[in-house]
Protein backbone atom coordinates (compact mmCIF):
# COMPACT_ATOMS: atom_id res chain seq x y z
CA UNK A 1 0.00 0.00 0.00
CA UNK A 2 1.29 3.58 -0.62
CA UNK A 3 1.67 5.36 2.38
CA UNK A 4 0.49 9.30 0.96
CA UNK A 5 -0.19 11.96 3.30
CA UNK A 6 -3.31 11.66 3.77
CA UNK A 7 -4.14 14.65 5.18
CA UNK A 8 -3.71 16.51 1.74
CA UNK A 9 -5.06 13.66 -0.07
CA UNK A 10 -8.29 13.45 1.53
CA UNK A 11 -9.65 16.23 0.58
CA UNK A 12 -9.05 15.94 -3.22
CA UNK A 13 -10.59 12.22 -2.88
CA UNK A 14 -13.77 13.73 -1.54
CA UNK A 15 -14.07 16.33 -4.63
CA UNK A 16 -13.12 13.90 -7.45
CA UNK A 17 -15.95 11.36 -5.91
CA UNK A 18 -18.44 14.22 -5.24
CA UNK A 19 -18.09 15.18 -8.92
CA UNK A 20 -18.40 11.98 -10.41
CA UNK A 21 -21.74 11.69 -8.43
CA UNK A 22 -23.02 15.02 -9.49
CA UNK A 23 -22.28 14.13 -13.49
CA UNK A 24 -24.44 11.06 -12.54
CA UNK A 25 -27.28 13.22 -11.39
CA UNK A 26 -26.80 15.32 -14.47
CA UNK A 27 -25.79 13.87 -17.70
CA UNK A 28 -28.68 12.80 -19.61
CA UNK A 29 -26.29 10.20 -21.61
CA UNK A 30 -27.12 6.52 -21.02
CA UNK A 31 -23.27 5.80 -21.90
CA UNK A 32 -21.72 8.86 -19.36
CA UNK A 33 -23.95 7.34 -16.69
CA UNK A 34 -22.65 3.76 -17.14
CA UNK A 35 -19.33 5.25 -17.20
CA UNK A 36 -19.45 7.09 -13.96
CA UNK A 37 -21.23 4.30 -12.30
CA UNK A 38 -18.84 1.82 -13.53
CA UNK A 39 -16.01 4.49 -11.60
CA UNK A 40 -18.13 5.24 -8.48
CA UNK A 41 -18.54 1.10 -8.31
CA UNK A 42 -14.68 0.49 -8.89
CA UNK A 43 -13.97 3.05 -5.89
CA UNK A 44 -16.01 1.22 -3.74
CA UNK A 45 -13.15 -1.17 -3.59
CA UNK A 46 -10.90 0.72 -1.95
CA UNK A 47 -11.62 1.10 1.77
CA UNK A 48 -10.23 4.61 1.58
CA UNK A 49 -13.01 5.75 -0.19
CA UNK A 50 -16.01 3.95 1.75
CA UNK A 51 -16.64 7.04 4.17
CA UNK A 52 -16.48 9.41 1.37
CA UNK A 53 -19.11 7.64 -0.54
CA UNK A 54 -21.34 6.88 2.29
CA UNK A 55 -21.57 10.77 2.63
CA UNK A 56 -22.37 10.65 -0.61
CA UNK A 57 -25.13 8.74 -0.41
CA UNK A 58 -23.73 6.28 -3.30
CA UNK A 59 -24.93 2.99 -1.62
CA UNK A 60 -28.50 4.07 -1.87
CA UNK A 61 -27.06 5.65 -5.55
CA UNK A 62 -25.66 1.75 -5.98
CA UNK A 63 -29.86 0.44 -4.86
CA UNK A 64 -31.27 2.66 -7.44
CA UNK A 65 -29.78 1.11 -10.15
CA UNK A 66 -31.09 -2.48 -9.00
CA UNK A 67 -34.49 -1.64 -10.57
CA UNK A 68 -33.33 0.31 -13.81
CA UNK A 69 -34.22 -1.24 -17.16
CA UNK A 70 -30.23 -1.27 -18.16
CA UNK A 71 -28.68 -4.07 -17.55
CA UNK A 72 -25.47 -2.76 -17.31
CA UNK A 73 -26.74 0.00 -14.74
CA UNK A 74 -28.13 -3.44 -12.54
CA UNK A 75 -24.68 -5.02 -13.18
CA UNK A 76 -22.43 -2.01 -12.55
CA UNK A 77 -24.64 -1.70 -9.20
CA UNK A 78 -24.43 -4.77 -7.96
CA UNK A 79 -21.25 -4.49 -8.11
CA UNK A 80 -20.53 -1.82 -6.26
CA UNK A 81 -22.85 -3.07 -3.25
CA UNK A 82 -20.72 -5.86 -3.48
CA UNK A 83 -17.63 -3.77 -3.02
CA UNK A 84 -19.08 -1.58 -0.39
CA UNK A 85 -21.37 -4.22 1.70
CA UNK A 86 -17.76 -5.82 2.83
CA UNK A 87 -17.40 -2.32 4.97
CA UNK A 88 -19.54 -2.92 8.04
CA UNK A 89 -20.87 0.77 8.17
CA UNK A 90 -21.88 0.38 4.50
CA UNK A 91 -23.27 -2.41 5.21
CA UNK A 92 -24.97 -1.07 7.82
CA UNK A 93 -26.27 1.49 5.44
CA UNK A 94 -27.38 -1.19 2.64
CA UNK A 95 -29.70 -3.07 5.48
CA UNK A 96 -31.16 0.34 6.50
CA UNK A 97 -32.38 0.79 3.20
CA UNK A 98 -33.50 -2.44 2.58
CA UNK A 99 -30.84 -3.77 0.71
CA UNK A 100 -31.73 -7.32 1.09
CA UNK A 101 -34.96 -7.62 -1.22
CA UNK A 102 -33.21 -5.68 -3.83
CA UNK A 103 -30.73 -7.79 -3.86
CA UNK A 104 -32.09 -11.06 -3.43
CA UNK A 105 -34.06 -9.90 -6.92
CA UNK A 106 -30.97 -9.69 -8.45
CA UNK A 107 -30.22 -13.63 -8.28
CA UNK A 108 -33.12 -14.00 -11.05
CA UNK A 109 -30.31 -11.71 -13.04
CA UNK A 110 -29.58 -13.37 -16.31
CA UNK A 111 -26.06 -12.04 -16.17
CA UNK A 112 -23.44 -14.36 -14.69
CA UNK A 113 -21.46 -11.39 -13.15
CA UNK A 114 -24.65 -9.73 -11.40
CA UNK A 115 -25.75 -13.08 -10.15
CA UNK A 116 -21.91 -12.94 -8.43
CA UNK A 117 -22.45 -9.98 -6.88
CA UNK A 118 -25.42 -10.70 -5.44
CA UNK A 119 -24.37 -13.90 -3.91
CA UNK A 120 -21.28 -12.10 -2.01
CA UNK A 121 -23.07 -9.27 -1.06
CA UNK A 122 -25.64 -11.15 0.38
CA UNK A 123 -23.40 -13.13 2.79
CA UNK A 124 -21.73 -9.38 3.37
CA UNK A 125 -25.11 -8.14 4.55
CA UNK A 126 -25.92 -11.40 6.87
CA UNK A 127 -25.69 -9.82 10.83
CA UNK A 128 -26.84 -11.90 13.73
CA UNK A 129 -29.98 -9.84 13.09
CA UNK A 130 -30.52 -10.36 9.46
CA UNK A 131 -29.43 -13.87 9.42
CA UNK A 132 -33.19 -15.01 9.89
CA UNK A 133 -34.06 -13.08 6.64
CA UNK A 134 -31.05 -14.16 3.97
CA UNK A 135 -31.10 -17.78 5.23
CA UNK A 136 -34.92 -18.26 4.41
CA UNK A 137 -36.32 -20.38 2.17
CA UNK A 138 -36.64 -19.01 -1.04
CA UNK A 139 -32.95 -18.19 -0.82
CA UNK A 140 -31.27 -21.08 0.26
CA UNK A 141 -33.48 -23.30 -2.60
CA UNK A 142 -31.84 -20.69 -5.38
CA UNK A 143 -28.40 -21.10 -3.70
CA UNK A 144 -29.15 -25.51 -3.81
CA UNK A 145 -29.61 -24.85 -7.46
CA UNK A 146 -26.66 -22.24 -8.08
CA UNK A 147 -24.68 -25.01 -5.87
CA UNK A 148 -25.29 -27.79 -9.01
CA UNK A 149 -24.93 -25.22 -11.85
CA UNK A 150 -21.94 -25.55 -14.64
CA UNK A 151 -20.54 -22.39 -14.06
CA UNK A 152 -17.66 -22.84 -11.54
CA UNK A 153 -17.67 -19.41 -9.85
CA UNK A 154 -21.78 -19.94 -9.33
CA UNK A 155 -21.31 -23.48 -8.11
CA UNK A 156 -18.51 -22.73 -5.31
CA UNK A 157 -19.80 -19.20 -4.48
CA UNK A 158 -23.33 -20.70 -3.81
CA UNK A 159 -21.62 -23.87 -1.97
CA UNK A 160 -19.81 -21.09 0.38
CA UNK A 161 -23.16 -19.20 1.17
CA UNK A 162 -25.04 -22.51 2.33
CA UNK A 163 -22.10 -23.79 4.27
CA UNK A 164 -21.31 -20.34 6.10
CA UNK A 165 -24.60 -18.44 6.15
CA UNK A 166 -27.39 -20.90 7.10
CA UNK A 167 -27.17 -24.32 9.60
CA UNK A 168 -27.07 -27.93 8.02
CA UNK A 169 -30.70 -27.95 8.95
CA UNK A 170 -31.91 -25.45 7.13
CA UNK A 171 -30.32 -26.69 3.98
CA UNK A 172 -32.19 -30.08 4.62
CA UNK A 173 -35.26 -28.23 4.77
CA UNK A 174 -34.74 -26.17 1.68
CA UNK A 175 -33.55 -29.68 -0.41
CA UNK A 176 -36.86 -31.30 1.18
CA UNK A 177 -38.86 -28.42 0.08
CA UNK A 178 -37.23 -28.27 -3.39
CA UNK A 179 -38.88 -31.57 -3.88
CA UNK A 180 -42.39 -30.18 -3.87
CA UNK A 181 -42.90 -26.28 -4.25
CA UNK A 182 -40.12 -24.51 -5.95
CA UNK A 183 -39.47 -21.02 -5.62
CA UNK A 184 -38.42 -18.86 -8.45
CA UNK A 185 -35.95 -16.81 -7.20
CA UNK A 186 -32.69 -17.28 -9.04
CA UNK A 187 -34.31 -18.73 -12.31
CA UNK A 188 -33.27 -16.13 -14.65
CA UNK A 189 -35.94 -13.57 -16.08
CA UNK A 190 -36.75 -14.37 -20.06
CA UNK A 191 -35.15 -12.28 -22.71
CA UNK A 192 -38.21 -9.80 -23.69
CA UNK B 1 -29.90 -26.65 -13.15
CA UNK B 2 -31.81 -25.14 -15.94
CA UNK B 3 -31.45 -21.94 -14.28
CA UNK B 4 -28.06 -21.66 -15.19
CA UNK B 5 -28.42 -22.46 -18.97
CA UNK B 6 -27.93 -19.02 -20.30
CA UNK B 7 -24.78 -18.41 -18.42
CA UNK B 8 -21.43 -18.97 -19.54
CA UNK B 9 -22.01 -22.71 -19.37
CA UNK B 10 -18.55 -24.91 -19.66
CA UNK B 11 -19.38 -28.10 -21.29
CA UNK B 12 -17.66 -30.58 -19.44
CA UNK B 13 -18.39 -31.18 -15.73
CA UNK B 14 -15.22 -33.12 -14.17
CA UNK B 15 -15.01 -31.98 -10.25
CA UNK B 16 -11.63 -31.06 -10.18
CA UNK B 17 -10.10 -27.75 -10.92
CA UNK B 18 -7.09 -29.00 -13.54
CA UNK B 19 -9.76 -29.81 -15.60
CA UNK B 20 -9.78 -28.92 -19.45
CA UNK B 21 -10.69 -25.24 -19.67
CA UNK B 22 -13.71 -23.05 -20.86
CA UNK B 23 -13.62 -20.13 -22.34
CA UNK B 24 -15.64 -17.31 -20.60
CA UNK B 25 -16.10 -13.80 -21.36
CA UNK B 26 -13.97 -12.52 -18.49
CA UNK B 27 -10.92 -13.59 -20.10
CA UNK B 28 -11.82 -11.90 -23.02
CA UNK B 29 -10.04 -7.93 -22.94
CA UNK B 30 -12.57 -5.74 -23.61
CA UNK B 31 -12.73 -2.68 -25.57
CA UNK B 32 -11.36 0.10 -23.91
CA UNK B 33 -13.26 3.06 -23.71
CA UNK B 34 -12.58 5.98 -25.44
CA UNK B 35 -15.32 8.10 -24.92
CA UNK B 36 -14.71 9.36 -21.69
CA UNK B 37 -13.99 13.23 -20.04
CA UNK B 38 -10.86 14.15 -19.88
CA UNK B 39 -10.99 14.26 -15.64
CA UNK B 40 -12.28 10.44 -15.82
CA UNK B 41 -9.45 9.38 -17.86
CA UNK B 42 -6.87 7.18 -15.69
CA UNK B 43 -3.19 6.67 -16.36
CA UNK B 44 -4.62 3.96 -18.61
CA UNK B 45 -6.96 3.41 -21.17
CA UNK B 46 -9.65 0.57 -19.78
CA UNK B 47 -12.49 -0.82 -20.24
CA UNK B 48 -15.79 0.16 -18.67
CA UNK B 49 -16.03 -2.60 -16.43
CA UNK B 50 -16.63 -3.54 -12.62
CA UNK B 51 -13.90 -5.01 -10.17
CA UNK B 52 -14.79 -6.77 -7.62
CA UNK B 53 -14.03 -9.45 -5.25
CA UNK B 54 -15.62 -12.38 -7.41
CA UNK B 55 -13.31 -11.43 -10.48
CA UNK B 56 -10.32 -11.82 -8.52
CA UNK B 57 -8.19 -14.65 -7.83
CA UNK B 58 -4.64 -16.23 -7.31
CA UNK B 59 -5.00 -18.37 -10.09
CA UNK B 60 -3.90 -16.30 -13.62
CA UNK B 61 -3.90 -17.15 -16.87
CA UNK B 62 -1.51 -15.91 -19.05
CA UNK B 63 -2.08 -15.63 -22.75
CA UNK B 64 0.01 -15.39 -25.78
CA UNK B 65 3.17 -16.53 -24.44
CA UNK B 66 5.16 -17.42 -27.67
CA UNK B 67 5.53 -21.12 -28.00
CA UNK B 68 9.20 -21.10 -27.96
CA UNK B 69 9.77 -22.65 -24.75
CA UNK B 70 10.17 -20.58 -22.29
CA UNK B 71 7.94 -21.22 -19.58
CA UNK B 72 10.82 -21.31 -17.23
CA UNK B 73 11.42 -17.58 -18.38
CA UNK B 74 7.80 -17.04 -17.46
CA UNK B 75 7.68 -18.74 -13.71
CA UNK B 76 10.41 -17.14 -13.00
CA UNK B 77 8.84 -13.23 -14.10
CA UNK B 78 5.40 -14.51 -12.83
CA UNK B 79 8.03 -15.68 -9.21
CA UNK B 80 9.19 -11.93 -9.15
CA UNK B 81 5.85 -10.61 -7.87
CA UNK B 82 5.28 -13.77 -5.27
CA UNK B 83 5.42 -17.34 -4.68
CA UNK B 84 4.16 -20.15 -7.47
CA UNK B 85 2.34 -22.99 -6.18
CA UNK B 86 2.02 -24.16 -9.33
CA UNK B 87 1.62 -23.79 -12.59
CA UNK B 88 0.93 -25.45 -16.18
CA UNK B 89 -0.22 -24.92 -19.41
CA UNK B 90 -3.24 -25.44 -20.98
CA UNK B 91 -2.61 -27.44 -24.13
CA UNK B 92 -6.60 -27.40 -24.47
CA UNK B 93 -7.08 -23.54 -24.68
CA UNK B 94 -7.64 -22.18 -27.68
CA UNK B 95 -4.85 -20.34 -28.35
CA UNK B 96 -3.43 -17.87 -31.20
CA UNK B 97 -0.80 -19.57 -33.68
CA UNK B 98 2.38 -20.05 -32.57
CA UNK B 99 1.47 -18.98 -28.63
CA UNK B 100 0.63 -20.74 -25.42
CA UNK B 101 -1.40 -20.47 -23.04
CA UNK B 102 -0.63 -20.80 -18.95
CA UNK B 103 -2.29 -21.66 -16.04
CA UNK B 104 -0.49 -19.84 -12.82
CA UNK B 105 -1.31 -20.33 -9.31
CA UNK B 106 0.06 -17.85 -6.59
CA UNK B 107 0.16 -18.69 -3.32
CA UNK B 108 -1.62 -15.47 -2.58
CA UNK B 109 -3.85 -13.32 -4.23
CA UNK B 110 -2.05 -9.83 -3.75
CA UNK B 111 0.92 -11.81 -5.59
CA UNK B 112 -1.59 -12.69 -8.55
CA UNK B 113 -2.88 -9.02 -8.55
CA UNK B 114 0.64 -7.47 -9.11
CA UNK B 115 1.84 -10.10 -11.35
CA UNK B 116 -1.26 -9.23 -13.37
CA UNK B 117 -1.14 -5.48 -13.18
CA UNK B 118 2.80 -5.56 -13.96
CA UNK B 119 2.47 -8.45 -17.06
CA UNK B 120 -0.48 -7.79 -18.41
CA UNK B 121 -0.12 -6.23 -22.09
CA UNK B 122 3.82 -6.22 -21.75
CA UNK B 123 5.75 -8.23 -24.09
CA UNK B 124 7.78 -10.85 -23.39
CA UNK B 125 9.80 -12.75 -26.33
CA UNK B 126 8.69 -11.11 -28.99
CA UNK B 127 4.90 -11.49 -27.96
CA UNK B 128 2.31 -9.53 -25.71
CA UNK B 129 1.14 -11.29 -22.66
CA UNK B 130 -2.80 -11.06 -22.17
CA UNK B 131 -3.07 -12.09 -18.50
CA UNK B 132 -6.55 -12.30 -16.41
CA UNK B 133 -8.06 -13.95 -13.27
CA UNK B 134 -9.44 -17.02 -13.72
CA UNK B 135 -11.65 -17.67 -10.80
CA UNK B 136 -13.09 -20.71 -12.30
CA UNK B 137 -9.82 -22.85 -10.96
CA UNK B 138 -10.70 -21.69 -7.93
CA UNK B 139 -11.98 -24.40 -5.05
CA UNK B 140 -14.90 -24.02 -3.20
CA UNK B 141 -12.20 -24.02 -0.13
CA UNK B 142 -10.82 -20.65 -2.51
CA UNK B 143 -13.47 -19.13 -2.63
CA UNK B 144 -14.28 -18.57 0.97
CA UNK B 145 -10.57 -17.66 1.96
CA UNK B 146 -10.94 -14.92 -0.49
CA UNK B 147 -13.47 -13.47 0.54
CA UNK B 148 -12.94 -14.11 4.18
CA UNK B 149 -9.24 -12.21 3.32
CA UNK B 150 -11.44 -9.67 1.93
CA UNK B 151 -13.37 -8.92 4.69
CA UNK B 152 -11.31 -8.73 7.50
CA UNK B 153 -8.80 -6.69 5.47
CA UNK B 154 -11.88 -4.44 5.19
CA UNK B 155 -12.99 -4.69 8.41
CA UNK B 156 -9.28 -3.88 9.67
CA UNK B 157 -8.86 -0.57 7.37
CA UNK B 158 -12.25 0.75 8.79
CA UNK B 159 -10.96 -0.07 12.65
CA UNK B 160 -7.86 1.99 11.27
CA UNK B 161 -9.49 4.76 10.12
CA UNK B 162 -12.03 4.39 13.20
CA UNK B 163 -8.80 5.09 15.42
CA UNK B 164 -6.65 7.93 13.25
CA UNK B 165 -10.54 9.59 14.04
CA UNK B 166 -10.48 9.17 17.75
CA UNK B 167 -6.81 10.46 17.38
CA UNK B 168 -7.76 13.62 15.32
CA UNK B 169 -10.42 14.18 17.66
CA UNK B 170 -7.96 14.35 20.38
CA UNK B 171 -6.15 16.65 18.60
CA UNK B 172 -9.01 18.99 17.32
CA UNK B 173 -10.63 19.70 20.90
CA UNK B 174 -9.37 23.03 20.33
CA UNK B 175 -11.41 25.29 20.86
CA UNK B 176 -11.40 27.66 17.71
CA UNK B 177 -12.39 24.99 15.36
CA UNK B 178 -14.42 22.91 17.61
CA UNK B 179 -17.08 25.92 17.94
CA UNK B 180 -17.08 26.25 13.85
CA UNK B 181 -17.51 23.01 12.57
CA UNK B 182 -20.99 22.06 13.85
CA UNK B 183 -22.55 24.40 12.27
CA UNK B 184 -21.09 23.66 9.03
CA UNK B 185 -21.67 20.09 9.29
CA UNK B 186 -25.50 20.94 9.63
CA UNK B 187 -25.87 23.14 6.54
CA UNK B 188 -24.26 20.06 5.14
CA UNK B 189 -27.02 17.81 4.48
CA UNK B 190 -29.82 21.01 3.89
CA UNK B 191 -27.63 22.59 0.89
CA UNK B 192 -26.86 18.89 -0.65
CA UNK B 193 -29.88 19.14 -3.04
CA UNK B 194 -29.58 21.93 -3.60
CA UNK B 195 -25.89 22.46 -3.86
CA UNK B 196 -25.44 19.29 -6.39
CA UNK B 197 -28.15 21.04 -8.52
CA UNK B 198 -26.35 24.09 -9.22
CA UNK B 199 -22.84 22.92 -8.63
CA UNK B 200 -22.23 21.97 -12.52
CA UNK B 201 -24.30 24.75 -13.91
CA UNK B 202 -22.41 27.16 -12.17
CA UNK B 203 -19.26 25.55 -13.50
CA UNK B 204 -20.92 25.64 -17.15
CA UNK B 205 -21.22 29.05 -16.58
CA UNK B 206 -18.26 29.83 -17.03
CA UNK B 207 -17.40 30.95 -21.08
CA UNK B 208 -15.62 28.02 -22.12
CA UNK B 209 -12.15 29.80 -22.69
CA UNK B 210 -10.40 32.61 -22.11
CA UNK B 211 -10.63 35.90 -24.50
CA UNK B 212 -7.99 35.33 -26.85
CA UNK B 213 -4.44 37.12 -26.67
CA UNK B 214 -4.32 41.05 -27.35
CA UNK B 215 -1.64 41.98 -28.65
CA UNK B 216 -0.76 44.85 -25.84
CA UNK B 217 -1.21 43.17 -22.61
CA UNK B 218 0.36 39.96 -24.02
CA UNK B 219 3.14 39.83 -21.97
CA UNK B 220 0.93 40.49 -18.96
CA UNK B 221 -1.60 37.72 -19.17
CA UNK B 222 1.51 35.07 -19.59
CA UNK B 223 3.07 36.20 -16.56
CA UNK B 224 -0.14 36.04 -14.63
CA UNK B 225 -1.04 32.46 -16.36
CA UNK B 226 3.10 31.45 -15.41
CA UNK B 227 2.52 32.81 -12.49
CA UNK B 228 -0.54 30.36 -11.31
CA UNK B 229 1.29 27.40 -12.63
CA UNK B 230 4.04 27.91 -10.82
CA UNK B 231 2.77 27.74 -7.33
CA UNK B 232 0.59 25.15 -8.27
CA UNK B 233 3.66 23.04 -8.93
CA UNK B 234 5.34 23.87 -5.82
CA UNK B 235 2.11 22.86 -3.76
CA UNK B 236 1.08 19.85 -6.23
CA UNK B 237 -1.05 20.02 -9.26
CA UNK B 238 -4.25 19.76 -7.25
CA UNK B 239 -3.66 22.66 -5.27
CA UNK B 240 -5.26 26.29 -6.05
CA UNK B 241 -3.11 29.16 -5.99
CA UNK B 242 -4.00 32.41 -4.94
CA UNK B 243 -6.49 32.50 -1.68
CA UNK B 244 -7.58 35.87 -2.59
CA UNK B 245 -8.91 34.61 -5.91
CA UNK B 246 -11.00 32.07 -3.34
CA UNK B 247 -12.00 34.56 -1.67
CA UNK B 248 -13.51 36.37 -4.58
CA UNK B 249 -15.27 33.27 -5.89
CA UNK B 250 -16.98 32.78 -2.28
CA UNK B 251 -18.51 36.17 -2.63
CA UNK B 252 -19.61 36.04 -5.93
CA UNK B 253 -21.37 33.15 -5.67
CA UNK B 254 -23.34 33.98 -2.74
CA UNK B 255 -23.11 30.67 -1.57
CA UNK B 256 -20.53 28.88 0.96
CA UNK B 257 -18.80 25.90 -1.00
CA UNK B 258 -16.45 25.53 2.22
CA UNK B 259 -20.43 24.80 3.57
CA UNK B 260 -21.33 22.70 1.52
CA UNK B 261 -17.83 20.89 1.32
CA UNK B 262 -18.74 17.93 3.52
CA UNK B 263 -20.38 16.40 6.83
CA UNK B 264 -17.52 14.31 7.12
CA UNK B 265 -17.93 13.71 11.03
CA UNK B 266 -14.78 14.58 12.69
CA UNK B 267 -11.98 12.62 10.79
CA UNK B 268 -12.82 14.57 7.67
CA UNK B 269 -12.93 17.47 9.59
CA UNK B 270 -9.35 17.43 10.76
CA UNK B 271 -8.05 16.53 6.98
CA UNK B 272 -10.20 19.15 5.51
CA UNK B 273 -10.32 22.18 8.40
CA UNK B 274 -6.66 23.20 7.44
CA UNK B 275 -7.32 23.21 3.83
CA UNK B 276 -10.88 23.87 2.75
CA UNK B 277 -10.42 27.47 2.65
CA UNK B 278 -7.58 27.38 0.13
CA UNK B 279 -9.39 25.30 -2.14
CA UNK B 280 -13.04 24.01 -2.22
CA UNK B 281 -14.02 23.45 -5.82
CA UNK B 282 -13.21 20.04 -7.38
CA UNK B 283 -10.09 19.48 -10.43
CA UNK B 284 -12.65 20.24 -13.05
CA UNK B 285 -13.48 23.39 -11.78
CA UNK B 286 -9.91 24.71 -10.65
CA UNK B 287 -9.58 24.45 -14.30
CA UNK B 288 -12.60 26.33 -15.24
CA UNK B 289 -11.54 28.52 -12.74
CA UNK B 290 -7.96 29.27 -14.13
CA UNK B 291 -9.56 30.12 -17.66
CA UNK B 292 -12.03 32.52 -15.60
CA UNK B 293 -9.03 34.13 -13.90
CA UNK B 294 -7.19 34.81 -17.09
CA UNK B 295 -10.29 36.06 -18.94
CA UNK B 296 -10.96 38.31 -15.81
CA UNK B 297 -7.57 39.78 -16.06
CA UNK B 298 -8.32 40.45 -19.54
CA UNK B 299 -11.90 42.19 -18.83
CA UNK B 300 -10.12 44.47 -16.42
CA UNK B 301 -7.69 45.33 -18.72
CA UNK B 302 -10.60 45.70 -21.57
CA UNK B 303 -12.06 48.29 -19.16
CA UNK B 304 -9.70 51.35 -19.52
CA UNK B 305 -12.23 53.08 -16.88
CA UNK B 306 -9.41 51.44 -14.61
CA UNK B 307 -11.94 50.18 -12.05
CA UNK B 308 -10.15 49.01 -9.33
CA UNK B 309 -11.26 45.62 -9.57
CA UNK B 310 -9.17 43.08 -7.50
CA UNK B 311 -6.77 40.61 -9.63
CA UNK B 312 -3.64 39.00 -9.14
CA UNK B 313 -0.86 39.44 -10.14
CA UNK B 314 1.87 42.13 -11.26
CA UNK B 315 0.14 45.17 -13.58
CA UNK B 316 1.49 46.35 -16.48
CA UNK B 317 1.72 49.99 -16.83
CA UNK B 318 -1.03 50.92 -18.14
CA UNK B 319 -1.51 51.94 -22.01
CA UNK B 320 -1.05 55.69 -21.86
CA UNK B 321 -4.09 57.38 -22.49
CA UNK B 322 -4.78 60.02 -25.04
CA UNK B 323 -6.13 63.45 -23.50
CA UNK B 324 -8.41 65.26 -25.95
CA UNK B 325 -8.64 67.73 -23.14
CA UNK B 326 -12.41 67.75 -22.87
CA UNK B 327 -14.76 65.33 -21.12
CA UNK B 328 -16.96 64.56 -23.55
CA UNK B 329 -14.20 63.97 -25.93
CA UNK B 330 -12.85 61.73 -23.64
CA UNK B 331 -15.75 59.75 -22.85
CA UNK B 332 -16.23 59.36 -26.67
CA UNK B 333 -12.86 58.37 -26.67
CA UNK B 334 -13.51 55.22 -24.08
CA UNK B 335 -16.08 54.21 -25.60
CA UNK B 336 -14.58 54.07 -29.12
CA UNK B 337 -11.81 52.20 -27.61
CA UNK B 338 -13.43 49.86 -25.74
CA UNK B 339 -16.03 49.28 -28.44
CA UNK B 340 -12.96 48.60 -31.07
CA UNK B 341 -11.40 45.93 -28.37
CA UNK B 342 -14.56 44.11 -28.17
CA UNK B 343 -14.68 43.64 -31.85
CA UNK B 344 -11.33 43.08 -32.55
CA UNK B 345 -11.47 40.28 -30.13
CA UNK B 346 -14.51 38.40 -31.01
CA UNK B 347 -13.99 36.99 -33.93
CA UNK B 348 -10.47 35.40 -32.80
CA UNK B 349 -12.91 33.20 -30.30
CA UNK B 350 -14.04 30.86 -32.47
CA UNK B 351 -10.63 29.69 -34.50
CA UNK B 352 -8.85 29.16 -30.83
CA UNK B 353 -12.08 27.38 -29.86
CA UNK B 354 -11.78 24.82 -32.43
CA UNK B 355 -7.71 24.42 -32.16
CA UNK B 356 -8.41 23.76 -28.36
CA UNK B 357 -11.33 21.27 -28.24
CA UNK B 358 -9.15 18.29 -29.83
CA UNK B 359 -6.28 18.92 -27.86
CA UNK B 360 -8.54 18.20 -25.12
CA UNK B 361 -9.43 14.71 -25.85
CA UNK B 362 -6.14 13.46 -26.89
Amino acid sequence: MMRKDESTEAPERFEYLQSLVTEFQNTDSEEAKEQVLANLANFAYDPKNMEYLRELQVPDLFLDMLTEENENFIEFGMGGLCNLSMDPECRDVILQSGGISLVTNCLSNRREETVLSAITTLMNLATPTTRSQISEPGILQCMLRFSLAESPRLRNLATVFLQDCCSEEQVRQAQQHMQGCQTAVGIPLPKE
Amino acid sequence: MHCTTNMAAPLNNKPDCWRSPEVYKHHEQQKVCISRPKYREGRKAKAVKVYTVNLESRYLMVQGVPAIGVMTELIQLCALYGTVEEYRPLDEYPAEEFTEVYLVKFQRLPSARAAKRNMDEKSFYGGVLHVCYVPEYETVEDTRLKLQDRRSFIARAARNRAKEKEKTDAVQESPASSVKIPARHEETFENKNTRDASGPSHYSEFPPLPLPPQKLKNSYRQKNHSGIVQKEDKMGTLHNAISNIEQQELESFGSKPTASKSDQGPEGRLYLNPISEARFTPRVAHLENRKRKIEESNESAVNVSGENEPFIGPKLPEQPKLDMEDDSLNTTLNLIRSTMKQVGSAPDIRPIQKKAKPRRRI
